[in-house]
């Protein structure tokens, strides 16, 4: 058995029995830590600077996490990078450079998403006709966000669910007549899709005057914010307008937290109260720290969100992420991407600076 | 996820809270205003929220008494009362030099020492003998400020100050509003000053003080906030200023530039990217310590925010101290200076966009080669050295410099060219016929202002402010044509 397969089996085992101790996330993490540092050759080179070594690392908390724009300077794979199976790409940045996770396989990740995804937000039910408010697959390669979609559809979706976009936006009349069916027969719905196309759906609604009042058991899952996509809303008042819009209790609005750059998602148990409190399963862990130290901030002071998330066995387990959290008991708060620093005094700002190379490329 | 809008993330709250006024409003008849509130920390600073007929009454104020009063003054007592005023924040005994000391720490988030130096340095530039030398570098006979002087050409010329010049200031460099506003007053206008969010003290304690020294001036001017992007305010208040002088980035310049009407000035000045080149002549064991020094000083200066500020150092192969540990000694240099004045306490927004920038550098380093990342772990300062990097970047500040290799500054020159409307200071170090060649070469591409390293952050007075001048861009001449003078000789009393 070659060690990538040896991995995979036992990442299998662990995501399964979903429920892990400290220690038996510990091992498994560090064992995963071993062959990155073995196999991710760019990564090495960041470990050793940082002069953490798996002879020195022990503990999970001291794996060297890389920021999330790394993805975009080298490839940080355990694998041939031409041989992936699947690339995923982040949107484009300020600098047009796009993060590349290259995945070896799609088993593992998909086995994380598809055994979250059933506690989390089908739970009881086993299977709900879906529409989705985000492109195809085939339309986007290179998207994770569409790639999760369509396999929740496929693995927990009725014959009937379907894609609710068209060329150029929302596909009204196909809304509203899937969510008049739902509506007419009873069964339950479940609207999913990106965060700002829940925003152009609600100008649509608007515009035609229309609310809808989804039957018992329909749920809505929202992702990834807004992007500069749409009009941004206050999180309070976006669930709000959910709930008028389909009548949907906010209890069964479902934020799911995920990055390209990871393999696990998050989710929260509904937006009654916002923020809410976002947890993942066993096989994925967070900290929340000091961006410039690295040391974790006390419990109920704002820092930065790092994940360790063990389904990302063939890139880096560990990754920074450049959005505001706290933790919690539970779980943490998520208050959201940190935007771009300003200028505080009167010198040129790196971003203003982009903005002016860019300018002159042209 | 769904953030709205920027926020600024503070760590803790505490509940004594300290207030303070701020702005400086003159006589109008009442002193009753709405109140718009400015939470730093533990302080709380209070600035009065005019409404627009209350502005209207403070243009009005200041249009008239400055015409009436300023004007009648002499230069030369306009510069005796701004040096009086100078001294007083220079002594570390005033109040007002001491209440400088306490708050702008808290307001800008500058360690305290870092503010004392910056303080000193900067004020010493507004002292009498210094605002003298203003007004000579510019208009050479300063007289031509109180009466039509004689011009060599024939004739006779008197330099006017607007009415009323409104100053937009941006940022949170410490008193750095005072250059306008000082500019304003030796040309004898009244001026309207708008201060900004993250400094919003200096210019209204300056403007107390003056008031405090010369009564009579009381009411020659104002110091205000108002929400920036208020459209309706700014096109009130532009359409009254003969001249508005605005500083900001790009963005907020062009927003302003849209308000000011035909008939007003706009002078603008944007954001700058400056940076400092090092002979390997001034690379030996014993020189570049020192020179090391002086580099790293700049750096701290307000953690790199001003304009002037360096955002890398391009230094030259072939000395007996290599560019790398050129960077090292920079590296060390910034490290004893973080014991003594630690950087500014940064907000989540700046220490992720830090630890992110540091991040990819160092991941860089994979496939540079030549390149080093030095810095601690805690990320108080970074030196990146890049071997002969053909680039030209902007540092995101907060004591993080780039350090470069060169052969001849002739190679560099093309990649700083395109920013040739951004660009401003030089720190050099090279000998006296490098200075001048060198300097040659840099003037054409942009450059307007060249100086010593450790002298970035403090322009001397008189400098030309992005090649601009301090006064003459302020006023209008008057002239007397010699025509009109030999003509009204035939109307004397007294002619034959």
């Amino acid at each position: 058995m070659t060690q990538q397969r040896e991995i995979i089996e036992e990442l299998s085992q662990f995501i399964k029995k979903n429920q892990a101790s400290e220690e038996e996330f510990n091992s498994l993490a560090l064992h995963i830590f071993n062959y990155q540092y073995k196999h991710n050759l760019p990564y090495q080179t960041f470990c050793r600077q940082k002069g953490k070594t798996p002879r020195l690392v022990k503990n999970w908390r001291d794996i060297p996490y890389v920021p999330m724009s790394a993805f975009k300077e080298v490839p940080l794979t355990c694998s041939d990078p031409e041989a992936a199976v699947r690339v995923f790409m982040t949107s484009g940045t300020t600098q047009g450079k796009q993060g590349k996770h290259f995945h070896s396989t799609l088993e593992i990740r998909e086995l994380s998403m598809i055994i979250n995804f059933k506690e989390r937000f089908m739970k009881e039910t086993n299977r709900i006709r879906m529409g989705i408010l985000f492109p195809t697959e085939e339309k986007m390669p290179h998207s994770s966000l569409a790639h999760y979609l369509a396999l929740v559809m496929k693995e927990f979706g009725t014959e009937d669910s379907c894609y609710l976009l068209k060329e150029n936006g929302v596909h009204i009349q196909k809304i509203i007549s899937e969510l008049e069916h739902a509506e007419k027969t009873g069964e339950p719905f479940a609207l999913l899709g990106a965060s700002f196309s829940f925003v152009h759906l609600f100008e649509e609604l608007e515009r035609l005057g229309k609310t809808f009042n989804l039957p018992k058991g329909s749920k809505i899952l929202d992702s990834g914010g807004y992007k500069n996509k749409s009009k941004e809303l206050d999180l309070n008042e976006f669930y709000q307008l959910l709930e008028r819009y389909f009548g949907v209790d906010r209890s069964n609005c479902i934020n799911m937290y995920g990055i390209t750059e990871l393999s696990t998602q998050f989710y929260d148990d509904g937006n009654e109260v916002v923020p809410s409190i976002k947890t993942g399963p066993s096989w994925i862990r967070t900290r929340v720290i000091n961006p410039l130290t690295g040391e974790e901030v006390p419990e109920g002071e704002r820092g930065v969100l790092v994940h360790y998330d063990l389904a990302n066995f063939n890139s880096v387990m560990a990754v920074a992420t450049e959005d505001v959290g706290m933790a919690v008991d539970e779980g943490f708060y998520l208050f959201g991407r940190v935007q771009g620093a300003e200028a505080r005094g009167c010198s040129l700002a790196v971003e203003e600076f982009i903005q002016l190379a860019k300018g002159t490329a042209k | 996820m769904l953030a709205s809008g920027r926020r600024v993330y503070s760590i803790g709250e505490r509940n004594s809270k300290m207030r303070i006024t701020a702005g400086y409003i003159p006589n109008i008849g009442e002193t009753k205003f709405d109140k718009k509130i400015l939470k730093f920390q533990d302080l709380e600073v209070e600035l009065p929220l005019l409404t627009l007929e209350q502005m209207q009454r403070v243009i009005d104020t200041v249009k008239r008494e400055s015409a009436e009063i300023l004007k009648s003054l002499s230069v030369s007592t306009v510069v005796d009362i701004i040096g009086y005023v100078t001294e007083q924040f220079l002594d570390r005994s005033s109040s007002y030099r001491q209440q400088a000391e306490k708050l702008l720490p808290i307001v800008t988030g500058y360690d305290e020492e870092v503010i004392r130096l910056g303080l000193t340095s900067f004020l010493k530039t507004f002292r009498k003998h210094e605002l003298q030398r203003f007004l000579v570098e510019d208009l050479g006979n300063p007289l031509l400020l109180d009466h039509f002087q004689p011009r060599a050409k024939g004739g006779f010329s008197k330099a006017i100050g607007p009415e009323l010049i409104t100053h937009v200031w941006a940022g949170n460099v410490p008193a750095l509003p005072i250059w306008s506003f000082v500019s304003g007053l030796l040309v004898k206008a009244g001026n309207i000053g708008k201060v900004s969010s993250s400094e919003p003290l200096f210019a209204g304690w300056f403007a107390k003080a003056l008031a405090e020294a010369e009564p009579s001036l009381a009411n020659c001017f104002a110091v205000v906030w108002w929400k920036g992007g208020d459209e309706k305010r700014e096109k009130m208040i532009f359409e009254k200023s003969n001249l508005v002088i605005g500083y900001g980035n790009n963005e907020t310049l062009k927003a302003l530039k849209k308000q000011v009407p035909i008939t007003t000035r706009f002078l603008p000045f944007g954001h700058k990217v400056s940076f400092g080149i090092i002979s390997k002549s001034a690379l030996d064991a014993h020189k570049a310590w020192r020179i090391a020094h002086q580099a790293a000083l700049d750096v701290i200066r307000y953690d790199q925010q001003g304009c002037y500020s360096p955002h890398l150092f391009y230094v030259q192969k072939g000395g007996k101290v290599s560019p790398v540990e050129f960077a090292r000694l920079i590296a060390g240099e910034l490290e004893n200076f973080e014991k003594r004045y630690p950087r500014r306490k940064l907000s989540m927004e700046e220490s992720v966009a830090l630890a992110s920038w540091r991040q990819k550098e160092e991941m860089s380093t994979f496939t540079e080669t030549g390149k080093e990342v030095l810095g601690t772990s805690t990320h108080q300062w970074t030196v990146v050295f890049e071997e002969e990097e053909k680039v030209f970047t902007a540092s995101p500040l907060n004591r993080v410099i780039r350090v470069i290799s060169f052969e001849k500054l002739e190679d560099i020159l093309p990649y700083i060219k395109p920013y040739r409307s951004f660009l401003q200071t030089i720190g050099m170090a090279a000998t006296p016929k490098e200075l001048f060649h060198w300097a040659e070469l840099l003037a054409n591409v942009g450059v307007t202002r060249i100086t010593a390293l450790g002298k970035m952050t403090s322009p001397e007075a008189g400098w030309h402010h992005d090649g601009r001048f301090n006064l003459l861009d302020l006023i209008q001449m008057v002239d007397i044509e010699s025509s009109a003078i030999v003509d009204s000789e035939q109307f004397a009393p007294y002619v034959d």
